[in-house]
């Protein structure tokens, strides 16, 4: 039991969770390009999706912006960011989620 | 007009502290409502809040995100929920909105607690915002259900719920005003952003969501997730605060509240999302069970967060993970047999079927609680209602106000947790609440629990019907009910038949 519990605990995935919508895509999209030879996972929930790396996934607004097309406020994107795995630190031209220790 | 990137003015913009002349800085942040045990104030200005925003910026998102919830419940207006649901998911809805809405206006409390007592300018400014968030969701939680009143009394209790003293309403505000109301702004950054928000406001409001989008109900999973992007940001309070007490030396009372929230969150939710992710969300529409959704968002998601913030596991770890597979069944039964007393109708969520997910998600599960429902389905079949509703009260727990539960069938397991202190004796639902009490006395020693109270002849008349005025209901349309009008027990006849 501790075992699975144990198992559950140590991961070291990182990523956005995206509510369902029009930025799940580009969202998916801009991660593959910015975290170039990591293996993206994305687990769709209906509604949010979940998208993870191992350790650090990064977001730029140039990219998201080349994805969607159009100029990209990246605060914009607190509006389906529903939830994340790791920790945050969030500017204005780029969004990174990352754990400090890897288990 | 060009604007100043944010990184550039920022720091220089929210650095509001100053060294006070007038009064000492003790006077200024008293520990009693601040919390910063003694460490100074340049030490908290080290404080760095990972998700920052303006106030610019957040006025124009939180108008999107506004208008973005109420174009699709207005779009949906005619999808008639109410009346094409299944009556399981429009209890889970019940259960939601009395449970949650109005305790949001606790919560600006502890936002506002936060803005003025906190030492970390970086603290204050996210809890300016942050209390705006929380009156956001308590009054669009009050709003949504607010159609629904006239065609349901029971949707009334979105608003009456905090306002009752109704056993779940009790335990919710006990719990709240624990993590909340009654303490100080560094103990809330840690135990409701951090713990709290961080941890089961996921669980309940993205995983609850996934359920609603599942079972159709659009307006409810973009109301629920869109509240949970605003607390996705708020809740980044919490973290930078642990690093600063980590820094100076006080990482155990950290770790010790976040221990505390953590338990007290995990048994409410028990009692709350446990049976309206397993039981009343119509088997076809569940998109992973509570345990599951337990251990994507606490177990793989928050309890991982923590480790890297350099806190522990909670010294209660496999009591825990015990918990997650046993607890909800029991409570769910429980909450079913006094359903009399809830403000939602129950769904006992047994046909054969739900039977075999339970069994499979849950290996067991049949010669547990299985062996009970076998005897309430038998009851029910033949007729023998007087078996099926309570005539006697229940021990509740005087931690997290719900009465102590065990396992029943092969593997029974039932105890006690006492504690006398100061002359009274004291019952809890496990070794952890007992051990919370034992943290601070003072905090949790004069509450009474509906029992207690009932004991103490604060109830009259002492009958069932006394304690249910006095919990609040108005009529018996308010009371709680089987969800399905036993009509799930005839699905269980041919089951029944073959192992007679």
């Amino acid at each position: 039991m501790s075992t699975l519990g144990d198992q559950a605990l140590n991961n070291n995935n990182v990523g956005p969770i995206i509510r369902a919508g029009e930025l799940v895509e580009p969202v998916i999209e801009t991660a593959e390009i910015d975290n170039p030879g990591k293996e993206i996972r994305v687990e769709d929930k209906r509604a949010y999706v979940r998208i993870e790396t191992e350790g650090e996934l990064v977001l730029t607004r140039k990219t998201l912006e080349e994805q969607l097309g159009r100029p990209f406020n990246m605060q914009e994107l607190e509006i389906n960011l529903a939830s994340f795995a790791g920790q945050i630190q969030a500017d204005q031209d780029q969004i990174r989620f990352y754990f400090e220790k890897s288990l | 007009m060009a604007m100043h990137p944010r990184k550039d003015w920022y720091e220089l913009t929210r650095s509001t502290n100053w060294t006070p002349s007038y009064v000492t800085e003790e006077q200024l942040f008293p520990e009693q409502m601040s919390g910063h045990m003694g460490i100074t104030l340049d030490k908290w200005e080290s404080y760095d809040e990972p998700y920052k925003t303006s106030y610019p910026e957040y006025v124009s998102i939180q108008r999107e995100k506004d208008a973005g919830a109420y174009s699709v419940k207005a779009a949906l207006e005619r999808a008639q929920i109410y009346e094409n649901a299944d009556p399981g998911w429009i209890s889970t809805l019940k259960a939601h909105y009395g449970a949650i809405a109005v305790g949001e206006y606790a919560a600006v409390t502890g936002e506002g607690r936060m803005a003025r007592f906190s030492k970390a300018p970086g603290n204050r400014n996210m809890a300016a915002f942050g209390m705006m968030d929380e009156l956001r969701h308590g009054q669009i939680q009050l709003f949504f259900p607010h159609e629904y009143c006239k065609k349901d009394r029971q949707f009334d209790w979105a608003w009456r719920a905090y306002q009752s003293n109704e056993w779940a309403a009790i335990a919710a505000k006990h719990f709240f005003d624990d993590i909340i109301t009654g303490r100080d702004a560094i103990s809330v950054a840690i135990m409701l952003t951090f713990s709290f928000e961080t941890g089961f406001t996921n669980m309940q409001f993205l995983g609850l969501a996934a359920d609603a989008a599942d079972a159709g109900d659009y307006t409810f999973s973009s109301l629920i997730s869109s509240i949970q992007t605003d607390e996705s940001r708020h809740a980044q309070q919490g973290g930078p605060a642990l690093q600063v007490l980590i820094a100076n030396g006080k990482k155990e009372e950290a770790q010790k509240k976040v221990d505390i929230a953590i338990w007290r969150a995990w048994r409410l939710f028990a009692v709350l999302t446990g049976p309206t992710m397993d039981y009343y969300t119509p088997l076809e529409h569940r998109q992973q069970s509570f345990k599951e959704f337990m251990y994507e968002w606490i177990i793989g998601q928050f309890e991982r967060a923590l480790i890297d913030l350099g806190l522990d596991k909670p010294w209660y770890w496999d009591l825990f993970l015990k918990d997650i597979d046993e607890l909800h069944h029991s409570y769910h039964m429980g909450v079913w047999y006094w359903r009399t007393t809830a403000w939602w109708n129950p769904a006992a969520g047994v046909t054969p079927e739900e039977r075999d997910w339970l069994e499979e998600k849950y290996p067991g599960w049949n010669k547990r609680w299985g062996r009970c429902w076998d005897v309430i389905t038998e009851n029910v079949i033949e007729g023998r209602m007087e078996l099926v509703s309570p005539e006697t009260l229940p021990t509740i727990c005087n931690m997290s106000q719900i009465p102590l539960v065990g396992i029943p069938g092969d593997d029974w397991e039932v105890k006690v947790f006492s504690l006398e202190h100061n002359g009274r004796l004291y019952h809890f639902g496990s070794e952890v609440d007992r051990w919370i009490f034992q943290q601070d006395p003072v905090q949790y020693q004069n509450h009474l629990n509906v029992v207690d109270r009932f004991l103490a002849g604060q109830i009259q008349p002492m009958t069932l019907e006394g304690a249910l005025q006095y919990m609040g209901f108005q009529c018996v349309e308010e009371m709680g009910k089987d969800a399905h009008d036993f009509a799930w027990a005839e699905k269980c006849k041919p089951e029944m038949k073959k192992s007679a």
